[in-house]
């Protein structure tokens, strides 16, 4: 108890030393005394550490490097967009889907994604009160683009159900180093395609979704279930980027 | 089994299976679905016609549904940019971004230490690092001319979502598709964004092509949780 009382006084007239110190106008009577303590290389005075804190330089916080070890596990996979989401059937899927690796989804996914892809057709069949042999798949314009205009798009297209699902099925995206971004277009349109090209990248303003709806359902021309003659829309969802971009790193507008 | 029975049966799943997801990859999945490691949407493009660069955008997180993890980086969840450069669907560089204190530090490009599901930060290629932003973005550009950010930004995708989950469950009083025009579900919702933008020497040459002959880099993205 006396030691501590000590200690506090000892406290008290170092600080008000302190305060005595930095209350004189006249620097030349404190500045040989700090610099002797804030520079004699061990910690003593009102210091925090050795030379700094109290009345020296404040101490400058350890820069370590920050911790980066361990072993991390994967969680969430992503490469091509709305794919996983469209022709997945069930949760589980997504979640096997996401433990994935590209090698692996071919095999793993493609299966279900085709028997998903008729699936979503034979539910439309129903819907429009036909039977679900009359509403299958069509190949799509990616047939025609490959093959040239020769093809009419319903017989020799090669990109069948089991073609497109075995491509989708592996979830990556492309991305060309020494060519302009393209998602998916059409060109000219059918039946000749002219100027149509993709699959070199994505960009924010791609409308990803109405591309995968005319490949999905737009059969050899692009407008299948183009929303007329008593078909339902399910060639694009109708809507376009709301969101602000920027011409400049990052390309993302500030947030709302 | 009767056929319709079967349609009945498939029309009945989709339902079940469509109440809850979002794409593009918003949401997708019960086991990361609003999670801090939830990744949204990923972009990979050419900055401007006849750039040197390539730009990564991964999207982590959304604040499009109330009820979703938003807004803060996990420092236990390290992003990677997974690279292929000769076309067998195995990663042959990575970039690595993961935060400490307020930074975003990135990694790489290099070979990863180890392909596949598990990851080790390349703490021996660091790329650069940068001050996690607040709404107005903070950009670190390193001397070998990589661009870096982190931080909430508008989140670009746009998808009549709410009508999708629908559409892919048609009745015989609902059969006519999307609505044209739709609405925006995404309109005005945000995303935890980190982006880098690198110049292709870093990348280096890939023998892999897409299906018109293109040479491309094959990329995904991947989240990955400490153990």
């Amino acid at each position: 108890m006396k030691l501590n009382t000590s200690k506090y006084w000892l406290c008290a007239l170092v600080f008000t030393a302190t305060l005595l110190s930095c209350s004189n106008d006249d620097d030349n009577d404190m500045e040989p005394i700090a610099m002797a303590t804030c520079d004699d290389g061990i910690m003593n005075g009102d210091e925090t550490g050795v030379d700094c804190g109290g009345s020296c330089e404040p101490c400058e916080i350890m820069s370590m490097d920050p911790d980066f070890s361990g072993t991390y596990a994967q969680v969430d996979f992503m490469g091509r967009p709305g794919i996983n989401t469209v022709l997945s059937a069930n949760g589980d899927i997504k979640d096997m889907h996401n433990q994935a690796i590209p090698s692996e989804m071919g095999a793993m996914f493609q299966p279900g994604f085709e028997t998903q892809l008729e699936a979503l057709h034979d539910a439309y069949a129903i819907a429009l009160g036909l039977t679900a042999a009359d509403v299958d798949y069509q190949p799509n314009i990616l047939g025609d683009i490959l093959n040239g205009p020769d093809d009419d798009g319903f017989t020799n297209n090669p990109v069948s159900a089991e073609v497109l699902t075995t491509v989708l099925a592996t979830d990556v995206i492309e991305v060309a180093p020494n060519a302009p971004t393209t998602y998916f277009n059409p060109g000219a349109g059918a039946p000749t395609y002219d100027g149509g090209i993709g699959l070199t990248g994505r960009t924010p303003q791609d409308d990803i979704i109405d591309v995968s709806l005319i490949l999905l359902f737009g059969g050899g021309d692009g407008a299948r279930f183009n929303g007329e003659g008593g078909l339902p829309l399910l060639v694009s969802d109708g809507v376009s980027l709301t969101a602000i971009l920027s011409d400049s790193f990052p390309y993302l507008g500030n947030p709302e | 089994m009767k056929k319709t029975t079967k349609v009945s049966l498939c029309i009945g799943t989709l339902m079940a299976a469509t109440a809850i997801f979002v794409a593009a990859d918003h949401i997708d999945a019960p086991g990361s679905m609003g999670t801090s490691a939830d990744i949204a949407d990923y972009f990979a493009f050419e900055p401007t016609t006849g750039s040197d660069n390539t730009v990564f955008l991964v999207d982590l997180q959304s604040d499009v549904l109330p009820e979703l993890a938003y807004g803060t980086f996990d420092e236990d969840v390290l992003t990677e940019i997974n690279i292929d450069t000769d076309d067998d669907l195995v990663e042959d560089l990575v970039i690595q971004a993961i935060p400490r204190d307020g930074r975003m530090y990135f990694f790489g490009p290099v070979a990863p230490s180890a392909t596949g599901r598990g990851s080790e930060v390349a703490i021996n290629s660091p790329l650069g690092d940068v001050a996690i932003s607040g709404s107005t973005a903070i950009v670190e550009t390193t001397s070998n001319g990589v661009s870096l950010f982190a931080g909430p930004r508008q989140d670009p995708f746009y998808f009549d979502f709410f009508r999708f989950n629908e559409v892919v469950a048609p009745s015989p009083e609902d059969n006519s598709g999307f609505n044209n025009p739709g609405m925006d579900t995404f309109d005005g919702a945000n995303t935890m964004t980190i982006a880098v933008e690198v110049p292709n020497t870093l990348l280096g040459q890939t023998t892999a092509t897409n299906v018109l002959g293109v040479p491309v880099y094959k990329t995904w993205v991947t989240t990955n949780r400490k153990q």
